[in-house]
């Protein structure tokens, strides 16, 4: 019975912290630190923008092939638009971005601040009469609400391209026009914003999973790795779980497609 | 001044391709021996197996069942059900959960799951020193560590894609349940539908994927240093590392796979 135990707790302490940070957050306290927040979202800008698109633009072009392939199979190949419009849109680029938030962001920010924990730098700040989860925590999360949506959506243009050059250019049955006119029908702007909220929602989970795991690391660098990977074992989980939620709550039974009457 | 640019450029870049290039070498000498006598390794091996079991099995069901419930299941459902062929659902579930999201899911989930701990562990074990340790008592690491740990991912990821597949289409099930539709159709299209090709397909590619994950999290473990962040970000790198390795391998077999057999791409 530990083990059920053990779990239950923590993801109470995690339900805490998160409160606790969102809070703070909310009630301006990042603020006080704004020269902080800025610092971190620029290291998100240098540091992640790449490798996040990078896997956006992979994903995309799988989508891509499987969409050609599969509209070829049922003999509409000018049809493959619809295919990568949904499985860009809605589905791959919330999970790649999640996938790559949760393995470039959320381990290294266990990382950063476990090694902070654990040289005592943490406790300095306390000492020193500033509010360490503050400075730490709430200003990473400000700073990746601030950055992330842009970030998102760049994502998700990177990842309609790589479609684009995967259907149109490399497979070749649809032509450029007849690829777009039936990939923007297929899609409209509350389903960008949907999906962005999909991907928020994410990246708010990791941030936050990633921030609680440094902060309470223990037991020297050992345990800085430990918690590193126990981040990824909640975060992996936490990402498929938000993007069925998302995907029920958004699209539910409702298809949004222009078929029908 | 050019020179500082051109540092900052292309240092990264050089260190990249080296690191890559130290994978490879890594790959091969895993290979080499592993077939080479003495085989020290059984019990190491049977241990890490059991270790990636049992690790990993609880987040593989709950991610892989919402993950075929929401994207294949709820999204591809939609559509069917406007032309109203929502039997057909099964007929999808072989592309999307056989082809495409049950090897990712499962890779995703071993690089997360038992790639982290991989390098956590031999991570911890470097800091301490205890590598060198071996080495001085001539204990080879690559034989005793590497090994067992290459070849219990490549089996443990190729057999979990079958669990993958499964929970996977069970996903599917509760999405044609919530549709309010029958599950004889969407059983007896997803069977006609499936080919031995596609089977054995996927069970190759999560095969590879597990080789993917066990060199990047046994080098990133085995090279971690620098202090108290030191394991820490060779689990941050070697994670990132393996995700996009994991995809970027995912296109290029999925496009071979497709081109070379187009008998699995046809609808029954």
């Amino acid at each position: 019975m530990d083990v059920p135990r053990d779990w239950l707790s923590s993801m109470g302490d995690i339900a805490k912290f998160s409160g606790r940070v969102i809070a703070e957050v909310f009630e301006g306290r990042a603020f006080h630190f704004f020269g902080e927040t800025l610092r971190q979202a620029g290291i998100l800008i240098l540091g992640s923008a790449i490798v996040i698109w990078g896997l956006a633009f992979i994903v995309g072009l799988t989508c891509g092939i499987e969409g050609a392939y599969f509209n070829r199979a049922v003999g509409a190949p000018a049809y493959a638009g619809v295919f990568s419009a949904w499985c860009d849109l809605r589905e791959a680029m919330p999970y790649a971005f999640g996938y790559m938030m949760s393995a470039k962001v959320g381990t290294g920010l266990v990382a950063e601040i476990g090694a902070m924990r654990i040289s005592d730098e943490i406790d300095a700040l306390e000492v020193m009469g500033i509010s360490s989860l503050t400075f730490l925590c709430t200003t990473r999360l400000l700073a990746a609400w601030m950055v992330l949506p842009f970030m998102y959506i760049a994502a998700v243009g990177a990842g309609f391209f790589a479609s684009y050059l995967a259907v149109v250019q490399q497979i070749g049955e649809v032509s450029s026009g007849g690829f777009f006119l039936i990939f923007w029908m297929f899609q409209n702007p509350p389903d960008l914003l949907y999906s962005t909220i999909k991907g928020m929602a994410m990246a708010t989970v990791i941030v936050l999973v990633g921030c609680y795991y440094g902060y309470t690391a223990s037991g020297g660098p050992v345990g800085v790795g430990t918690a590193t990977a126990k981040s990824m074992v909640l975060n992996t989980v936490l990402v498929h779980l938000v993007g069925m939620l998302g995907t029920q709550i958004f699209w539910g039974t409702n298809p949004r497609a222009p078929i029908g009457g | 001044m050019v020179r500082a640019v051109a540092d900052r450029a292309f240092l990264p870049t050089k260190s990249l391709l080296e690191q890559v290039g130290d994978m490879m070498i890594l790959t091969g000498k895993t290979l080499l021996s592993a077939v080479r006598p003495p085989f020290p390794y059984g019990t190491e091996f049977v241990q890490q197996f059991l270790f990636m079991l049992r690790l990993c099995w609880l987040p593989l069901l709950i991610s892989t069942v919402a993950f075929g419930y929401g994207a294949p299941g709820l999204q591809a459902g939609n559509f069917l059900v406007i032309f109203g062929a929502i039997d057909r659902l099964g007929g999808f579930f072989v592309l999307a959960s056989i082809r495409e999201f049950a090897p990712f899911v499962t890779a995703i989930i071993l690089a997360g799951v038992g790639g982290t701990a991989i390098t956590a562990d031999l991570g911890a074990r470097k800091i301490r020193e205890e590598l060198d340790a071996l080495q001085v008592l001539g204990v080879d690491p690559i034989k005793n560590l590497v090994v067992p740990r290459f070849l219990a991912l490549m089996i443990v990821t190729g057999l979990f894609n079958i669990f993958a597949l499964i929970f996977g289409i069970l996903g599917g099930v509760l999405a044609t349940l919530t549709f309010d539709a029958p599950l004889g159709p969407f059983f007896s299209t997803l069977l006609s539908n499936a080919t031995t090709t596609d089977l054995w397909g996927s069970v190759l590619k999560t095969t590879l994927f597990g080789a993917i994950i066990a060199i990047v999290s046994c080098y990133k473990g085995m090279t971690a240093s620098g202090g108290a962040e030191g394991v820490g970000r060779a689990v941050n790198q070697g994670v990132v590392i393996e995700f996009l390795g994991i995809f970027a391998f995912n296109y290029v077999f999925t496009q071979t796979l497709l081109a070379t057999h187009p008998e699995i791409s046809v609808i029954k």
